[in-house]
């Protein structure tokens, strides 16, 4: 227990030590404790028994208020830890990027910057649902004041933006997770908020229908997090707004929470509804995925073009998780981390242009290979390892979500699914146009006759930055590097470590996707049996004329339609209703 | 059947390998790791060069031990990579793509003219790229290496991904050297062209490896023939998933080497330095295609039409290209379009179901365009970036220019077919096969092309070799930047009089000589004992032989009734009807060119004054407009969507669902706004007046309400 | 226990008053919290509006205390005195901001102040 909570103790210490701090220390301090944060994740993994298996270690428990069952209850599974890992391992590269370009506010800044990774480790490590709720929101305070007060010249707009956006998501998605939790108590005699608990109740307790409407309340958590189309605009404005530092976090490990939560909540809970929606939600990424890629073509910020290269790249991830087969769940969960880094280093790149020439317009410079080689280089590697080239981390992640996406038909020997050669195949369109346009805006930004924007004459003050990158700056970018092309070619290490958890996660698909196809099968070749024979006019083709979408990817679309319309609490069953209600 | 399947048993029992064939792929990580450093620590000398080539020397000495020791086909596993797992028992499955080579005897026969070309054109590169020493001259060789082992991997990858690998990684070289000239925008254009048309192949090859995951369930070569050899894959999934596998890979192929419709980005990748043309764009990486389609040759017979829509496709960019060919003037881009046009012909052989022919054809090809481009490079290194053949004349009576003159000769020779060259032993077994075949159509189209083919690579050599001499510089100076200004070549001349053309030197004249000494001896090969009966082709037949792409062969002794040719064999007529066609276009590139240069401008003048033809010249000389055509219905319409959507997403789904939800709070509450106005007593009577409104609803209006509301809680809540 | 039934015992003994009843008294408050509610609404000096509000508090204060004593209960006399002390502070406080405000604006008029406005 303690162990595990000195991981959030020791950024919460150091954001503490900040305030009482002189300001020209409070960088160093957030350095060290960040640092001391990673070093310390990095004991813990060591230790961590669960690489490789299902379970969870560091697992400790303290009660909170006994009467509602609440604990903080820490505990990670071999996903989870993937996570932590990433989130230290980043931190202290963000801290350690942004010594120059914070000029003003500084305690403030490393304060927030360290309640920022204490929140987010207290995430993926959490196993209360209502410790898990608070951490997933406290994430958003210091997020917004990094954008409020550190931002570009529309932060206040931006910042309000994402608050609310995402805080409106993430409440209806507590609704959900409320709900369960009440089922739960309704069933057990008792409140308990433990996520193994709720799962194992979730998973087999609750009906089809309410699955449907759980997966609907959480998906709007988690999918403006992550963030689907069409609920992303927050996204770019949020990361163009945001400082360097703040993209970076926002982009490789904010992002994720929303991935994670899909994983952690929305694939063991709500089987069934999962099954039947996956599609729609497929569907959703794919237009996801074209739509934020062609919107990147034609963008002059580069920021922006990353962000919504984020919107892209995060489709895949969600492709992935929907496949329901190891090879995608894996690939996906090896894209959040994959993503975060390439991301996350072309964030930082962007962020190292403007703090020179104080703009992110593409239209103003050109040629920088000329002036900065080193910045180009480390400029076309990342890029290229977010574009999918073999061999760096991106490819490994999209081919596999790709494949486990064209895989998905019910064919399928051992994970039967519900997508299928289509999908992928159009996701597939999004790796050309990834090309696309990461290679325009390179040939612009980085290649090409040298063009530099008119340096403004405004300078910060004490900092004056070498022509190319300083020592620290690629001392923040060597370490990316390093794990793009360590997981691009053993990409091993991380896919044999969450083999068995995946599984286990994915335990209860096989079966019920076989279920719900023979289902699915027996009512077809009943509606065959009953048309009537002879009749000239097929009648059922005036019978309903409009089919919602929802219903048109929905694999139940020939059994009877679901009573959207009924109240609440015709909803609730009897405890003792039998499982999986579906007639 | 049953040789077909005994031999594709054989080639599914593989052994293990020895691993030091893993030092293929390793020398050019070396050398690219070094060249990292060496531009790390700033070298400002050779040493990037002279790294690379020994590697590469290396590199090729290893292949070459691996050839020696080769008994059969063999896998070395190096280390795991994609190595997933799932399930156990009945319901156990896995996806298995490592860090594994096989090696057969066509990867052999590929890897030994990668490495060895590889080897020599770096070293040729070492002299032409000397004035950026110090500059881009790290990046080149990095670039170099790292084309070599992605080349390496594709062609020695056990499994598809790993050729996947290989495949994206050629394409990303490609990428790094053809925009090696980053200032230049045309360079950075035609790189980024390249990459995104590869691409576009690319997302083919993935389908069909996903579909062949798919159907077979596995990407493992050694599996996947034991896989297609015993029958015993599932096709419920409905015949489409399998039939669509040759297709998709075909794209793949096309893609990789520049055929209908993904070839535009091969002429324009001439905007990278000379050396990198000939090794990347017209030696090695662009006959990949052919690799995989004879790799996977078993795949490609899964479909009845896929081989011929190969023939075709590759029979119609072989013509296509060959008529670009013909009008152009920048004889870099005529050797492009001659690439292009070859690998038409090797498609079309891979096609007719020869892959020793398409194999042949690459081998001889790699040698003998290798030097026609080294040789453009020498002419453009020594005249100041000049190429256009109406400005250079005679250039074999300059001194120090014989050599070039004539490896060019030579490597012209072995274009045009001429008799007892080895592009004519490699072209007849292509042409003879699709007569032999039936596909006769296909046999008079090359054969044509063939024709023109002659007659378009003399026209280059009779302007700029022989002939009176005659040059202008181009507007390049070497020492200086490259390509700093984009204005086009030859505007203006600096002046005969003062310009002298500097010759090549030792390792340029070395390189020319030892590769154009191989493509004499490639001829020899065709003369090699088969070890089949009836087999012609030799030794590279025989290495096609024993591998995969045996099928093919296979294929051509299994049709019943062979296709004459004037009544003959057509591997018989084929010498004498070729070599008539390539006389005769060398005939008129000799009578147009040389004898009477006056004759062909007047026949351009003549075509283009009459308006019934004036087309045909125009639309040559502008490529058929494809470039124009794809930038009308892929490009303008994708940016069109792009600006519309990027609206979209700022006014509709930003804007009016988000901005406008956002909105509404505020909007009721500006409706209640008034109410606040801030004066004391109008709150004070909204106070009274509520605290009225309470009174009068708990008075009058509950009393009658009550019983609604009691006799509702008794109907539903009990219920509940 | 004891003491609440000691204390009724001990109010039932004394007089009643002869000839007033409550309704009286709630009368005589609700007179009076009119007055002091229209007196509130209608009039813009913020002294006088002050003086109506007292004249609520105190028509509340007979009600409590009629109450109190037709319940036979001290409580309502207990909040009487609460009231008073409690009016007695705030009409310390209530003057004072008005003193405050008039130096600000010269005047005593209500309307002067609309900052609050929305």
């Amino acid at each position: 227990m303690l162990m595990t909570s000195l991981l959030i103790l020791i950024p919460l210490a150091a954001a503490v030590a900040i305030i009482f701090a002189r300001v020209e220390q409070a960088k160093w301090i957030a350095l060290g404790g960040s640092l001391v944060a990673f070093v310390w994740s990095l004991i813990l993994a060591i230790r961590f028994d669960e690489w490789g298996g299902d379970g969870f270690a560091l697992e400790g428990a303290v009660a909170w208020l006994p009467k509602f069952g609440i604990s903080i209850a820490w505990g990670a599974d071999a996903v989870a830890m993937m996570l932590v890992l990433l989130s230290t391992f980043l931190m202290p590269l963000c801290v350690w990027g942004s010594f120059t370009a914070i000029t003003s506010r500084i305690k403030e800044y490393y304060g927030w910057l360290m309640v920022l990774l204490g929140a987010m480790v207290g995430v993926f490590l959490a196993r209360d649902l209502v410790v898990f709720y608070i951490c997933f929101e406290f994430t958003l305070v210091p997020m917004f004041f990094l954008i409020a007060i550190y931002g570009g010249e529309n932060r206040a707009h931006a910042s309000v933006k994402f608050f609310i956006y995402t805080f409106t998501g993430s409440l209806i998605g507590l609704v959900g997770l409320l709900y369960i939790a009440w089922r739960h108590s309704v069933f057990a005699g008792d409140w308990s908020f433990d996520i193994a608990a709720l799962t194992a109740f979730a998973a087999s307790e609750l009906t089809a229908q309410e699955q449907a409407w759980l997966l609907l309340a959480l998906m709007a958590g988690f999918a403006v997090k992550i963030p689907l189309f069409p609920v992303h605009t927050w996204l770019p404005l949020a990361h163009t707004e945001a400082p360097t530092a703040g993209s970076v976090i926002l982009a490789a490990v904010l992002l994720k929470l929303g991935t994670y939560g899909l994983y952690r909540f929305v694939l063991p809970m709500l089987p069934d509804a999962v099954i039947e929606y996956a599609p729609f939600i497929a569907v959703l990424s794919i237009i996801g995925i074209l739509y934020a890629a062609l919107i990147c073509w034609v963008q002059t910020d580069i920021k922006k073009l990353i962000a919504y290269s984020s919107v892209s790249h995060l489709g895949f991830c969600v492709l992935g998780l929907f496949a329901l087969n190891p090879l995608g769940v894996q690939g996906s969960v090896l894209y959040m981390l994959n993503h975060g880094l390439s991301t996350g280093a072309l964030f930082f790149l962007v962020g190292m242009i403007y703090e020179r020439y104080h703009t992110r317009d593409m239209d103003r410079m050109g040629g920088l290979a000329k002036k900065m080689p080193i910045w180009a280089f480390f400029m076309v590697f990342f890029v290229l390892a977010s574009v999918g080239l073999p061999g760096l981390n991106g490819f490994v992640s999209e081919f596999l979500c790709l494949i486990a996406t064209f895989v998905a038909t019910p064919e399928f020997t051992e994970y039967p699914g519900v997508l299928g050669p289509w999908y992928a195949a159009i996701a597939g369109i999004g790796m050309i146009f990834a090309a696309m346009y990461l290679l325009i805006m390179v040939g612009k930004v980085v290649f090409g006759p040298f063009k530099e924007p008119a340096t403004e004459d405004h300078h910060h003050g004490e900092h004056t930055l070498p022509a190319d990158l300083s020592p620290r700056e690629i001392g923040v970018l060597v370490p990316l590097a390093v794990l793009c092309i360590v997981l691009g070619i053993y990409p091993k290490i991380a896919t044999d470590a969450m083999e068995q958890n995946v599984q286990t996660t994915l335990a209860a698909y096989p079966a019920k996707v076989e279920a719900m196809l023979a289902a699915r099968q027996q009512s077809a070749e009943d509606t065959q049996a009953s048309k009537p024979a002879g009749t000239g006019v097929p009648t059922h083709a005036f019978e309903e004329p409009h089919e919602s979408l929802t219903e048109m990817f929905s694999p139940a679309r020939y059994e009877s339609p679901m009573p959207l319309a009924s109240t609440p609490i015709a909803l609730i069953p009897a405890a003792h209703l039998p499982k999986g209600g579906t007639p | 059947m049953t040789i077909e399947t005994t031999h594709m048993m054989m080639l599914a029992n593989t052994a293990a390998g020895p691993g030091w064939a893993g030092f293929i792929l390793w020398f050019p990580l070396i050398s690219l790791a070094l060249c990292g450093l060496w531009s790390i620590l700033r070298i400002k000398s050779k040493l990037p060069a002279w790294t690379t080539v020994g590697c590469l020397a290396l590199a090729f000495l290893t292949t070459v031990a691996l050839y020696v020791s080769y008994s059969e086909p063999v896998v070395i596993h190096l280390f795991d990579w994609f190595n997933l797992h799932w399930g156990s028992g009945a319901k156990a499955g896995s996806f298995v793509a490592n860090f594994s080579l096989y090696v057969d005897s066509l990867t052999l026969l590929w890897m030994l003219f990668v490495t060895g070309l590889g080897t020599l054109i770096a070293l040729y590169a070492s002299e032409y790229m000397e004035p950026d020493v110090g500059k881009g001259y790290t990046r080149f060789f990095a670039g170099v290496s790292v084309f070599l082992f992605a080349m390496s991997c594709l062609v020695m990858g056990d499994n598809l991904v790993l050729l996947y690998l290989g495949w994206e990684g050629v394409g990303f070289a490609s990428y790094w050297l053809i925009g090696y000239y980053y200032t230049k925008p045309s360079a950075v254009a035609a790189a980024k062209k390249a990459f995104i048309m590869n691409r576009i192949g690319d997302l083919g090859l993935a389908l069909a490896i996903w579909f062949i995951w798919l159907n077979f369930g596995t990407v493992e070569f050694a599996d996947l023939f034991a896989v297609i050899a015993s029958g015993a894959y599932h096709t419920e999934a409905g015949g489409w998933s399998i039939s669509a596998i040759p297709f998709l890979l075909m794209l793949g192929a096309f893609g990789k080497s520049a055929q209908i419709p993904l070839y535009v980005w091969l002429p324009d990748a001439m905007e990278g330095p000379t050396p990198v043309s000939a090794l990347i764009h017209a030696a090695t990486m662009v006959t990949a295609g052919v690799y995989l389609l004879c790799r996977m040759f078993p795949v490609m017979q899964l479909h009845e039409l896929a081989l011929p829509t190969v023939a075709w496709i590759g029979t119609s960019t072989a013509i296509l290209s060959a008529t670009i060919a013909l009008a152009q003037y920048d004889i870099k881009r005529i050797m492009a379009y001659s690439t292009v046009s070859q690998l038409g012909f090797m498609f079309a052989g891979v096609g007719v179901m020869t892959t020793a022919g398409a194999a042949y054809h690459v081998f001889t090809h790699a040698f003998f365009k290798a030097v026609l481009f080294l040789t453009c490079g020498a002419i453009m290194h020594g005249f100041a970036g000049q190429l256009d053949l109406r400005k250079l004349s005679g250039i074999m009576r300059l001194r120090g220019w014989k050599v070039v003159s004539v490896t060019m000769l030579i490597g012209c020779l072995c274009l045009a077919g001429f008799p007892l060259t080895s592009g004519y032993f490699s072209k007849d077994m292509i042409l003879a096969q699709a007569f032999t075949s039936g596909h006769s159509a296909v046999g008079w189209l090359l054969l044509f092309t063939a024709g023109l083919t002659a007659y378009y690579t003399f026209r280059v050599w009779f302007r700029v070799c022989i002939g009176p001499v005659h040059f202008e510089p181009g507007d390049e100076d070497h020492g200086d930047d490259h390509g700093h200004d984009d204005h086009g070549h030859g505007d203006h001349g600096h002046g005969d009089g003062k310009f002298h053309p500097h010759a090549p030197k030792w390792a340029v004249n070395f390189v020319l000589i030892a590769i154009t000494v191989g493509a004499i001896l490639a001829a020899i090969p065709y003369f090699m004992p088969s070890g089949e009966e009836g087999v012609k082709g030799g030794w590279v037949a025989s290495m096609t032989l024993d591998s995969s792409a045996r099928d093919g062969m296979y294929g051509v002794y299994a049709i019943e009734e062979k296709g004459k040719l004037f009544g003959a064999d057509p591997y018989n007529a084929m010498y004498f009807v070729s070599a008539a066609f390539g006389l005769v276009g060398i005939l008129i590139a000799w009578w147009l060119h040389l004898a009477n240069r006056k004759a062909a401008d007047a026949l351009r003048a003549k075509l283009l004054a009459n308006p019934l033809t004036r087309w045909l010249p125009t639309a040559m000389e502008n490529k058929w407009y494809v470039d124009e055509i794809y930038h009308v219905f892929v490009r303008a319409p994708l940016w069109v969507i792009g600006h519309a959507f990027a609206l979209i997403d700022r006014l509709f789904v930003d804007g009016l669902l988000v901005n406008g939800t956002g909105y509404l709070p505020r909007a009721v509450g500006r409706m209640f706004q008034p109410l606040q106005n801030g004066v004391l007593q109008s709150y004070a009577v909204l106070m009274a007046g509520g605290f009225a409104l309470v009174v009068v609803l708990i008075v009058l209006v509950m009393p009658w309400l009550q019983p609604i509301l009691a006799d509702w809680m008794a109907g539903t809540g009990g219920a509940g | 226990m004891m003491t609440a039934d000691s204390l009724h015992l001990t109010m039932a003994t004394l007089e009643p008053f002869s000839s007033l009843e409550l309704g009286h008294f709630i009368l005589t408050s609700a007179i009076l919290f009119a007055i002091g509610i229209i007196g509130f609404l209608t009039r813009r000096n913020m002294i006088v509006m002050f003086l109506c509000t007292e004249l609520m508090f105190q028509a509340a204060a007979i009600a409590m205390i009629a109450f109190g004593r037709f319940h036979m209960d001290l409580s309502g006399q207990v909040f009487v005195i609460f009231i008073l002390t409690v009016a007695a502070a705030e009409s310390a406080l209530a003057l004072a901001l008005v003193v405050l405000l008039f130096r600000r604006k010269e005047t005593l008029n209500a309307e002067a102040w609309t900052e609050l406005r929305e």
